[in-house]
């Protein structure tokens, strides 16, 4: 093991005087954390949510608890947005938020208002499908289809943010969306497709 | 996840005026978000502060002021950014996902927790997470943690690619309390080591709040570097990762700057090294011969002997491309 | 009404698979996203320990989170028949007793199931249940355990050891290959509604409807055919949906208690410990040649690891008794048992472990005797008889692969010395590696429904794990009906359907397609049967020549004594022409041995200061009989390499052995491949038919694409570093070591 503190925090000391207060930081965000002692369970909190989601208006009462996600998924049935892993690390719930992509898993429903949410199932142009959708079909850049519409809409965005001047730069930019059947080969080549 | 109460305070008075130990402020959500899913972070309040703070990225004397709600993806194509301070671009695009650069914000990017395997398994011992029930990390599979900094208490490692960037350029955070007492934290000495409170990754007031990040004029927008080495090719924390950039004047190092990412439970600064360059010609040799410096003192663990090779080829490799690259 | 190929009406139907649109716009339905009212939730709270018993449960915390319906734990559930006593939960083969047993056998295991009437409060009530344990002292290391495991014989000793004790050339060294997991980006899940006391219907993630029907008619004492269980859209299976897992039947036993719907989602760490996953593996192998080069002899040895509660034998020394000539093998093999979950197939079960070690082997052995390892291979290969059985092989074109990969990497420019080639501080090497699979074929069967107005359906109860089987079931139906694509609809992955095996082991095409010929030439038939009211000519015509087209049947020739469908229709006072066929292997696996191979090309670059290797190029040939569509097929062969270089370069799982848990187990902790990682896969097929394996003439393809890449890529990294890692993955740590 190495000394007691480095000298990174002797500098602090020496070079910061005036912040001297900093270095009492009360322990006091543990109070964040669970503590099973004295647990009171609390209540849920719900709310009346106004959301624009592919330029229709939905008011729904949800949890304050629920993520765009899961609103998308069990309260308005709309499932081409998918969960793989619930925690930003796959990126198959991509989706639109003002036209940039975000993962809805990591996007509490509650921040929408005032925002407009694109999901796979706005995509198409009432029955045509937007290019990006044609191309995964003609070139076939997907397996089992449960990944794609995050990367569909990933690859949406990132045509539109101009990062498709080599396969390694669509790749790089694409890395967000993980396929575990591993169709990067057609993923890219739409991109491409597109892109042109 | 606990239920917990949400508002959004319309201007930055009202959130610090609401702000104590329970409550969380939100931006990006990337990082909290994740946390209060593993009820590692379990607010009975959360109050979003997209509005209420600066998301522009501005002239700030000789210098650039990045506000705390810049998102991540701002800061890459940001003009100001890329033609004075490339280095933080860089670091920037070298972390997290697109999708995730489009949410995460500047100030929450510096708070971000470690990704300490044992942090977010609640049901094993970290004292990060439950100060005093041990480490599980430093005899545990450790092959992510530290190899510098560290103690008995706490062997994580900060996860910002970002902060390292900002370390090497020296910036400075500008934070804000209830009371209104402003205060400029030099990035050194922003975040911390375990020490003996290994639950505080930095040392930002108790319920103040970051409102800017400032860098100021610098002589590094040529000669520059950021390289990250991880498991995969993309979209994974770094098991090393160096910022590194030169002041070259008359072929010899006028200055120069080494932090890195992946080592320790702050962004690292390499000062040393930083001292043996200046002067020097920049080549082969003597990039070797700071790598030396910056690996004679790195203790790694039982399960990271690696880093330390690691690290020695990658301060030399970024070095090297801040030559070509 | 539910088609696998049409979700929605669009303008302009692409070319592609049949049910890309479905895929594209979001539109079909995998199992968590079925609609059913009046559903709740279910989510599993799991053991914090890795070995001993529940001492306690405390659910008073969780119990007061408003919408709480029920908590199941081994104290109150409803009953299993199938699991009422230890002798039948032996019998029922399941697996993991849940909710049956006090005892804790690895670390994750479930120990409740809450159900609530929302996801955020099951998930908030399942996080505050506490247990209590006698904690026993738990033993997940694998690499300290398995030296005491004695081996076994696996398959027959040919020759013997001595034999081959003495020869010019022998190479010995052990191989490890780290658990690996499937993670398919769908987390499994499974919605049960019992519909009456004794009729389920299942929403469920699986590769096989007919297996979840048997396995709950089991547990639960009903009739096969009271349980109904959809599976149409599956999003990734690669082996881990070939088994019914724990969390499914928490649901069914949850329906049951709450009389309501139950939807189990697993969360991505529970996909860790709760659908199985590649074991760690050690193997040991020796190997003879002769000064001309031929292989005199091998052993080969393997252990994997499985759990407390169950044996999994991989099969890892299989694919030496199948590749190459040895006058002299012996194989053997163990299990090892440990506090961890037990194992299931993944992708190229047992052959892609096995087949690391044997290609690493025999690049070892062809450096050591300084010869070409193509040419090495190329002078052992068992290509005209099946080395196992001795039966001839029916087709097998590895030879053809090896020469055509070889062209296509450039297999000339790679340098015998390793290190040779360098750029800058990047050290450049060509490696290769063969991948062959057993071509399996399974019994299967397809029904068609034709409607008046020409348009066919084609029904079964296989599922489309993403293979790409409906598009080749409509490729094959038009073949042989001569009904146009746009008039074959396609239905799947429900049991009401004609009943097939799993989608597994590369079987379900080769399966498949023999039912569907068959049903096609019984639609052919039966049509004729109906012709021959209005035209005599039908009586006895053989099927050649009856022809279908858009409106109606003709005899030999278009039109030639044409009778439309609305005659057919009308005569025959019929509303559907209902057909079903099942067909199988017969006389032919008596006669031929049956394989499909890829061989493996890889570039690699490696960078000697930082520990980075970066896959340049990679080219895989596949034998693969004829190519039925050839888009999702190369599509297979690629995804698969994919995998292979996260088995190569990332993917491990590991336990912490100090509290048995499993470290990082979530998507950002376990690595595989991102697109960044993976070159563009270069992909071609040989495309000969195979006569003798079912009327398509198409061999499996989903595991061969794997098996044989990693060792590709490692054999690679050594020809590029003189660097010989024998141990997977091989992350920046050890090429820096």
């Amino acid at each position: 093991m190495n000394g007691k503190q480095s000298y990174s925090r002797r500098f602090f000391l020496k070079t910061s005087g005036a912040l001297a207060v900093l270095a009492a930081i009360p322990a006091s965000v543990k109070a964040l954390y669970n503590e099973a002692k004295n647990f009171i369970v609390p209540p849920k909190q719900t709310f009346p949510l106004p959301v624009s989601i592919n330029k229709k208006m939905y008011k729904v009462t949800v949890d304050t608890r629920t993520t765009l996600l899961d609103l998308l998924r069990e309260d308005l049935h709309l499932t081409g947005t998918k969960k793989g892993c619930d925690h930003g690390q796959c990126g198959a719930c991509t989706v639109h938020v003002d036209g940039e992509r975000v993962l809805s898993c990591l996007t509490l429903a509650a921040m929408l208002p005032g925002k407009e949410v694109t999901t796979i199932e706005g995509l198409a142009d009432g029955e045509k499908l937007h290019p990006m959708q044609q191309a995964f079909i003609e070139c076939d850049g997907f397996q089992c289809g449960y990944c794609t519409p995050g990367q569909i809409m990933s690859a949406v965005a990132c045509v539109k943010e101009g990062h498709t001047s080599s396969v390694a730069e669509i790749k790089e930019f694409m890395s967000g969306n993980l396929c575990r059947c591993g169709a990067y080969n057609g993923i890219v080549e739409s991109i491409q497709k597109v892109a042109k | 996840m606990k239920p917990f109460t949400f508002s959004k305070p319309e201007n930055l008075g009202k959130a610090l005026s609401i702000k104590k130990d329970t409550v969380q402020f939100i931006a990006g959500g990337t990082n909290l978000l994740d946390l209060m899913k593993k009820n590692i972070a379990g607010p009975d309040a959360v109050l979003d502060i997209t509005t209420a703070l600066s998301s522009k990225i501005e002239q700030q004397g000789k210098g650039v002021r990045i506000g705390a709600m810049v998102r991540n993806s701002a800061i890459t194509t940001d003009k100001t950014i890329l033609s004075k301070y490339p280095l933080v671009a860089k670091a920037v695009l070298a972390g997290a996902s697109p999708q995730i650069r489009n949410m995460a914000s500047t100030a929450g990017n510096l708070l971000q927790r470690t990704r300490c395997p044992y942090f977010y398994d609640i049901t094993t011992p970290c004292n990060k997470r439950k100060p005093g029930s041990g480490c599980s990390a430093i005899n545990g599979e450790n092959r992510m943690n530290a190899i510098v900094g560290y103690n008995e208490q706490c062997v994580a490692v900060h996860p910002s690619d970002l902060c390292v960037a900002l370390a090497a350029l020296d910036a400075t955070v500008a934070t804000t309390d209830k009371n209104k007492k402003q205060l400029s934290i030099p990035f050194k000495d922003f975040h911390k080591l375990p020490g003996d409170t290994p639950q505080l990754d930095n040392n930002l007031p108790a319920n103040a709040i970051i409102t800017s990040v400032d860098i100021a004029e610098n002589p590094f927008s040529k000669n520059f570097y950021y390289l990250k080495l991880r498991d995969r090719d993309s979209y994974a924390f770094a098991l090393v990762s160096v910022a590194a950039a030169l002041h070259l004047q008359d072929n010899h190092i006028a200055d120069a700057r080494l932090a890195s990412g992946g080592v320790a439970h702050k962004p690292w600064r390499w000062y040393e090294a930083e001292q043996y360059l200046k002067g020097k010609a920049p080549s082969a040799s003597t990039f070797s011969a700071a790598a030396d410096i910056v690996i004679k003192d790195v203790k790694p663990l039982s399960n990271n002997g690696f880093k330390k090779s690691m690290l020695r080829g990658a301060v030399e490799t970024a070095l090297q491309n801040c030559l070509t690259a | 009404m539910r088609l696998f190929n049409t979700k929605k009406p669009v303008a302009a139907r692409a070319e592609g698979r049949v049910e890309a649109v479905a895929k594209v716009t979001g539109s079909g339905k995998y199992a968590a996203e079925y609609e059913v009212k009046n559903v709740c939730y279910g989510v599993l709270a799991v053991s914090a320990v890795a070995a001993g018993s529940i001492k306690s449960i405390d659910l008073s915390k969780a119990k007061q989170v408003e919408g709480v319906l029920d908590i199941i734990t081994h104290e109150h559930k409803p009953l299993v028949p199938g699991m009422a006593d230890e002798a039948k939960i032996k019998e029922t083969r399941f697996g993991l007793p849940i909710f049956h047993t006090d005892k804790i056998y690895f670390r994750g295991q479930p120990i409740a199931l809450v159900i609530a009437d929302t996801l955020e409060n099951a998930t908030y009530a399942a996080s505050l249940i506490d247990a209590e344990y006698n904690t026993e002292k738990a033993n997940v290391d694998f690499e300290s355990t398995h030296p005491g495991v004695k081996l076994s014989s696996a398959g027959k000793e040919k020759g013997t050891l001595d034999a081959w004790s003495g020869a010019a050339h022998i190479v010995e060294a052990e191989y490890n290959v780290q658990a690996e997991v499937h993670n398919p980006m769908e987390m499994h899940a499974t919605i049960a509604h019992w519909t009456a006391d004794d009729k389920l219907v299942l929403y469920d993630k699986n590769q096989g409807v007919n297996n979840v029907q048997r396995v709950f008619a089991r547990l639960f004492n009903i009739p096969p055919q009271n349980i109904e269980v959809s599976s149409e859209f599956v999003g990734g299976g690669f082996g881990s949906g070939l088994r019914v897992w724990p969390h499914a039947l928490a649901s069914v036993m949850a329906a049951k208690q709450v009389k309501r719907p139950v939807k189990v989602v697993l969360t991505r760490p529970q996909m860790f410990s709760l659908t199985g996953y590649r074991p760690a593996a050690w193997q040991k192998v020796k190997l003879g040649a002769d000064n001309n080069g031929k292989f005199v002899g091998i052993l080969h040895q393997s252990k994997n690891n499985t759990s407390k509660y169950e044996t999994f034998s991989e099969g890892i020394t299989r694919i030496t008794r199948m590749v190459y000539n040895f006058d002299n093998l012996k194989t053997e093999q163990a299990t090892v048992p440990l506090h961890l979950s037990t194992p299931t197939w993944m992708r190229g079960p047992g052959d892609c472990t096995g087949a690391f070690a044997l290609e690493c082997a025999i690049d070892e052995l062809s450096h050591k005797m300084q010869v070409d390892p193509l040419e090495l291979r190329m002078k052992n290969l068992a290509v005209t008889t099946d080395p196992e059985s001795g039966k001839p092989w029916s087709t097998n074109f590895v030879n053809e692969c090896v020469e055509k990969g070889a062209a296509m990497i450039n297999w000339k420019e790679r340098k015998q010395v390793p290190g040779t080639l360098t750029d800058g501080e990047w050290k450049i090497g060509y490696g290769m590696g063969i991948g062959m699979w057993g071509a399996g074929r399974g019994n299967a069967s397809a029904g068609i429904s034709m409607q008046k107005d020409g348009t066919i359906t084609v029904k079964t109860a296989m599922t489309d794990i993403g293979t790409g089987t409906g598009t080749a079931i409509q490729n094959i139906t038009h073949s042989s009906t001569g009904v146009a694509k746009n008039k074959i609809k396609i239905e799947l992955g429900h049991s009401d359907f004609p009943a097939t095996g799993s989608q597994g082991g590369s079987t379900g095409l080769s399966s498949i397609s023999g039912a569907v010929s068959a049903v096609c030439d019984a639609l052919k038939q039966k049509l004729a049967t109906y012709a021959l009211v209005q035209k005599e000519v039908y009586k006895n015509a053989a099927l050649p020549d009856i022809l279908l087209s858009e409106t109606g049947v003709s005899y030999k020739t278009n039109n030639n004594e044409f009778v439309s469908y609305a005659d057919i229709w009308k005569k025959n006072n019929l509303t559907t022409v209902d057909v079903e066929a099942s067909s199988g292997p017969g006389e032919e696996r008596q006669k031929y041995a049956f394989c499909s191979s890829a061989v493996h090309f890889c570039r690699v670059k490696v960078n000697i200061k930082t520990g980075k290797v970066k896959i340049d190029r990679m080219v895989s040939v596949a034998d693969g009989g004829r190519i039925v569509n050839e888009k999702p097929a190369a599509n297979q062969i690629s995804g698969a390499v994919v995998g292979g270089i996260g088995m190569a370069l990332m993917e491990e799982q590991l336990a912490d052995k100090n509290l048995g848990n499993l470290v990082g187990n979530d998507l950002a902790g376990y690595h595989f491949a991102v697109n960044a990682d993976a070159p563009v896969i270069e992909v071609a097929f040989i495309n000969k038919t195979d006569p003798n394996i079912n009327p398509s003439g198409a061999k499996g393809l989903g595991e061969v694409g794997i098996i044989g890449s990693a060792a590709a890529i490692a054999n690679a990294i050594f020809n590029a570093t003189g660097k010989r890692l024998r141990d997977l993955p091989i992350t920046p740590d050890k090429v820096l070591a």
